[in-house]
């Protein structure tokens, strides 16, 4: 179990920061605090996808002078999935940092439980 | 053909939904005419029906194992028959009777529409289809029940909604079991499910069968779920409480009949534990019934709960087994429905000519409406089972097949509660009659003077009590009958 | 024929490409583009169900130039096509029937905006249900999320905003599990294909490998599609986020979106773990027991509940909990089951929010119960609408909804271990349901001397119509299952 551990210590990094990620988001009730959990969560899953893209001792898939010999390079999908992933992260953080825009000018407070009194005691 | 089965089903359903789309009448003798007519065509359709068609007609496939089928067999016709009878006799007298109530059109439009259902729900040739009729017969009927819309309706309606649907969905677990094992799913005399079968699952199907026998008696008002029945017939405007008094209730009836008879088989079911609870149940309810009947002042009200009694005596019939009894409970169908129909109309009468609804409001009723008393007073007597009267007949029956059983205790214990709950049922129906006819001398009865019903009343009630006598002076054939179909049922496989 | 072949990949495109030329129109305009665009999807869909379930095949569309493994498809048999006929169906009727409100409750210059996110989301509904490739569908999933969340905050208000805001807190959640559920089905099979996956998968399981990380995986990923389809524990997003949404966008939500989500679910239990995989994990009895534990709350919470739209929303969880619970069973006859409750939720669905609101018309948009007391009088065409979606829901033979619970039962009494407790709770919840739709169907046909004003059918004819293909759409399900049934199972076993 412990040399499992040590052995493939990026995958463990990459779990844990996805569950602080995962708790942040779920838990936190700071709208900014909870988009960064969601960051962590996003960035977690890129560094386990370009770990298990690397291959010791192999160079970035760019072809330069020819050299078409599939040994000298890293696995070029898993680096394509993170970028489609940062992409993706991107236009979602956008949207939740533009929420919680609207609901600071309304609300005054980024405190999201906060918000939902106010709305239930207004409301009914 | 065949296909008079299904017009005589949708003739008075699409009726019904073009009188309920249609703009309000001009006079109120045109509705009249529409519904008259409606009535009538559909009595003559379902009689050719009854006495002339053979085939069974499949209308379309649910999924490619169930079909919707209607069939007519003899429990079908028996049903049906007693349907379009009591139908258009209370449709008549409710073209009087509505007069005084709002919204007569939304009324004849569900009264006819629940007509082509009862209709369909007896020509019924399969378990998917009665289950069909059986859930729409509960939901359109619902407007009947709730046609005052006073609060009180409305929450009767809710509980009588409640009730069934809560009956109906432990019915339908059933129903998905015998889909499954059955090897068919139309009515078949002794069962559809293979005795091999049965005896595997043993434990499974008594559950099953259990269920089922509660989830119909619901709408038999058998105990435990009998609590909606005395709350929703009464708060009908009259006709109304009448026809689910007297007929709709008798679809569990013809549910249980089908269930136990002609699906699950009386072999299987005899001697068990299910056999024993379902009597005790309708012994005990035929009990409470009797009694809950005899202390509660208003007129309407006792006589919802004389229907929870009388119909365990039908339920009690089928329980115990034996082609006697079961003869009897079948005759009791259309005694108790003759009867209760004629008594809830004579209490519309009542309430319709004197606004009276409590008992002791009603002494001396009899000096303003004899002839309305005198229907009363007959069909009185025979539901408590006095010659020469349907009543008497089906309750001799009932128990000389109980006493022919031989199951222990309940053999004799039958006709015992039988015979105590006659006794309660003359001590809450006649004295009306005597307190009607003989008020005391001092009694000033001058209020009813000349309140005597119409004709267009009067004739349901006098055709009802005449069928009372004449079924009771003459019940061979219809005994005959009944037995010959009895004795199938249990004897096969 | 062959041209068929193009039609999937050409609907996703037209879908994703109305929505950039919508972003130049006015509203008017980019509404009528959205209703020729999902029209003419619908009627590709059509032509594409038409040859698939001809032939009885599946057909693989390869995008771009790089083949198998490394490339991106498409694929598609009977029950996708079909599938998305259905959404385009329901999307273009739940739009047709909302009309009147987003004219109303958006801000003019916005309505543009709307069409693009309706466009995006049918786009991404289409990718969903049609394509090959996991990330894909991650990336998608995605899009639905963002196209779903601006369906929902569109309204502008306070409300509005913070049930958006919870939506996609609990969305994000959910594909986040289901991305690292992704890359670690990724990095033991080395591909993102799901035919190719699962080969592998299957070389797994029968080696013996993995089974902890196969396990986990499959958990992930179905507890990340269960949260954003508001499966019950994770459904305390869901009653905000239909209930203060713009009609149309309520409708489209609960019919389309959750569904959308689940048929990637079930493609992914039967084209990347593998049917018989997936029932011999342990995870199939959690979705069971979620399923039948939502079946239960949702209809107690709907009971609970004071305002109309939300009981709806209330009642759709217990509806999806009635999906998982046939995915519980673990037999092929269950997810037919599941797969006929898909449609056929997504029908009652639409209908109750379409004709709910006519209801809170009539009632000057007061949802409270005692506020509708009468309102099947003031708006008829709702009424009625209202009671065919209740009596559905409440499964009463001829509509939908009796058959999907009859092939439930069937399923179940399938199943030594699971039939009991399976229609135990059927029964308890369809004694719940009719607890509240007939408490609100009662409700709205109690006559009272009103002082809302009526409205008449002439007055919105597109509306009476609408409600009128529902209903019919309805009956259509309810009376004619034996060809739907039919068209699923040959679909899943296409699929397989």
């Amino acid at each position: 179990m412990g040399e499992h551990l040590l052995a493939n210590y990026a995958e463990v990094v990459a779990v844990a920061l996805f569950g602080i990620g995962f708790t942040n988001l779920l838990l936190q009730k700071n709208m900014i605090k909870k988009i960064i959990g969601l960051n962590i969560m996003d960035t977690a899953v890129y560094l386990f996808l370009a770990e298990k893209g690397y291959i010791d001792g192999h160079i970035a898939p760019i072809v330069v002078d020819g050299n078409l010999n599939p040994e000298t390079y890293i696995n070029p999908v898993p680096s394509g999935l993170v970028l489609t992933g940062i992409v993706v992260s991107v236009s979602v953080t956008a949207l939740m940092l533009s929420l919680t825009i609207r609901l600071y000018r309304r609300y005054h407070t980024l405190d999201l439980d906060e918000i939902t009194m106010r709305l239930k005691k207004e409301g009914l | 053909m065949e296909h008079m089965l299904l017009l005589s089903v949708f003739f008075p359903i699409l009726a019904g939904i073009v009188l309920l789309l249609k703009k309000e009448y001009q006079t109120r003798d045109r509705l009249l005419v529409f519904v008259g007519a409606a009535l009538v065509i559909t009595g003559a359709l379902a009689c050719y029906a009854i006495f002339a068609v053979k085939d069974g007609v499949t209308l379309f496939y649910l999924t490619k194992t169930l079909p919707i089928y209607f069939k007519l067999d003899l429990m079908g016709r028996y049903f049906s028959l007693i349907v379009t009878i009591v139908w258009i006799l209370a449709g008549f007298f409710s073209f009087t009777y509505m007069k005084h109530e709002r919204n007569e059109k939304r009324y004849f439009g569900f009264y006819l529409i629940v007509f082509g259902v009862l209709l369909g729900l007896d020509f019924a040739g399969n378990l998917i289809t009665m289950y069909l009729f059986y859930e729409l017969m509960t939901l359109l009927s619902m407007p009947l029940v709730l046609h005052t819309q006073t609060r009180e309706s409305i929450m009767a309606g809710l509980r009588y909604l409640f009730f069934s649907f809560a009956g109906a969905y432990m019915a339908l677990a059933g129903v998905y079991f015998i889909c499954r094992f059955g090897t068919t799913i139309e009515f078949t005399a002794g069962g559809v499910i293979e005795a091999a079968v049965l005896q595997e699952n043993r434990t499974l199907f008594l559950i099953v069968t259990m269920l089922m026998l509660i989830g119909f008696g619901v709408k038999a008002g058998m105990f435990p779920l009998h609590a909606w029945l005395p709350t929703a017939h009464p708060v009908a405007p009259g006709p109304a409480s009448a026809v689910l008094s007297g007929i709709i209730v008798k679809a569990g009836v013809l549910a249980l009949v089908r269930v136990v008879y002609q699906l699950i088989g009386v072999e299987f079911l005899r001697g068990s534990w299910v056999q024993t609870v379902w009597m005790t149940l309708t012994l005990v309810t035929i009990f409470m019934g009797s009694l809950l009947a005899f202390r509660e002042p208003v007129l309407k009200k006792r006589l919802a709960y004389s229907t929870v009694s009388q119909l365990s005596y039908i339920l009690f019939g089928l329980s115990v087994m034996q082609p006697e009894a079961m003869t009897g409970a079948l005759l009791h169908v259309s005694a108790h429905a003759f009867i209760k129909v004629a008594l809830f109309l004579c209490a519309a009468a009542m309430i319709y000519q004197t606004g009276c609804t409590r008992v002791e409001e009603l002494k001396g009723i009899g000096k303003g409406m004899p002839v309305m008393l005198w229907c009363y007073t007959i069909v009185s007597l025979g539901l408590i089972g006095i010659p020469p009267t349907s009543g008497f007949i089906s309750k001799w029956s009932l128990a000389v097949g109980s006493l022919a059983s031989n199951i222990p205790v309940f053999s004799w214990l039958g006709p015992v509660v039988l015979l105590v709950s006659a006794l309660l049922t003359a001590g809450y129906l006649l004295p009306l009659t005597m307190q009607g006819f003989f008020p005391g001398e001092e009694y000033d009865a001058s209020r009813f003077a000349g309140k005597e019903p119409s004709y267009g009343m009067l004739i349901p009630l006098l055709a009802f009590a005449a069928l009372t006598v004449l079924i009771g002076l003459v019940p061979n054939g219809l005994t005959n009958q009944l037995f010959t179909f009895a004795a199938q049922v249990m004897q096969s496989i | 024929m062959e041209i068929i072949r193009n039609f999937p990949c050409l609907s996703i495109l037209l879908a994703m490409f109305s929505a950039i030329i919508s972003s130049a129109l006015k509203g008017k305009g980019a509404r009528r583009l959205n209703t020729f665009v999902v029209s003419a999807v619908g009627a590709l869909s059509a032509c594409t169900l038409y040859l698939t379930y001809t032939t009885g095949e599946s057909y693989v569309y390869v995008m771009g130039h790089f083949p198998a493994p490394f490339g991106n498809e498409i694929r598609f048999g009977s029950l996708e096509a079909g599938m998305a006929l259905f959404f385009c169906v329901i999307m273009l009727f739940s739009l047709n029937g909302g009309r009147d409100k987003i004219r109303l409750e958006i801000d003019p210059g916005k309505e543009n905006l709307y069409y693009i996110m309706v466009d995006l989301l049918l786009s991404s509904l289409l990718v969903l249900v049609y394509t090959n490739d996991l990330f894909t569908a991650y990336v998608f999933v995605e899009i639905n999320t963002i196209a779903a969340c601006g369906l929902i905050m569109i309204m502008e208000s306070g409300r509005a905003i913070e049930a958006a805001t919870r939506y996609m807190i609990m969305s994000l959640l959910g594909s986040g599990l289901f991305l690292i559920g992704l890359c670690m089905l990724y990095d033991m099979t080395g591909h993102l294909l799901m035919s190719y996956i699962q080969a592998s998968v299957r070389d797994i399981a029968a080696e013996g490998l993995y089974v902890i990380p196969l396990l986990v995986t499959i958990a992930l990923i179905v507890v990340g599609l269960a949260i954003k389809s508001a499966l019950f524990p994770f459904h305390a997003w869901l009653p905000d986020a239909y209930g203060y949404s713009t009609v149309s966008s309520a409708a489209m939500l609960s019919s389309l979106v959750s569904k959308g989500y689940i048929f990637l679910l079930i493609k992914i239990i039967y084209r990347v773990i593998g049917f018989d995989i997936f029932v011999q994990s342990r995870i199939i009895n959690v979705l069971f027991v979620f399923g039948l534990a939502g079946m239960i709350m949702g209809s107690t919470s709907a009971i609970r509940e004071n305002d109309i739209r939300r009981m709806i929303s209330y009642s759709s969880v217990a509806q999806i909990g009635y999906i998982y619970m046939g995915f519980g069973l673990g037999s092929s006859v269950g997810m037919v089951a599941s797969v006929f409750h898909i449609l056929s939720h997504a029908a009652t669905k639409s209908l109750l929010f379409v004709s709910g609101v006519g209801l809170t018309d009539v009632a000057d948009d007061n949802k409270q119960f005692i506020e509708l007391t009468g309102a099947a009088y003031r708006n008829v065409c709702a009424g009625l609408a209202f009671t065919v979606g209740s009596l559905s829901m409440v499964g009463i033979p001829l509509f939908s909804g009796f058959i999907s619970k009859l092939l439930f039962s069937q399923a179940a009494v399938q199943s030594q271990m699971k039939m009991l407790p399976a229609l135990i709770v059927l029964a308890i919840s369809t004694i719940l349901n009719t607890i509240y739709f007939m408490k609100t169907v009662i409700r709205i046909y109690t006559p009272i001397r009103s002082k809302y004003a009526s409205v008449s059918i002439k007055e919105n004819p597109l509306y009476a119509f609408t409600l009128l293909c529902f209903i019919v759409l309805n009956i259509v399900l309810g009376m004619c299952s034996q060809p739907i049934t039919d068209w699923i199972t040959q679909g899943l076993s296409v699929f397989a």
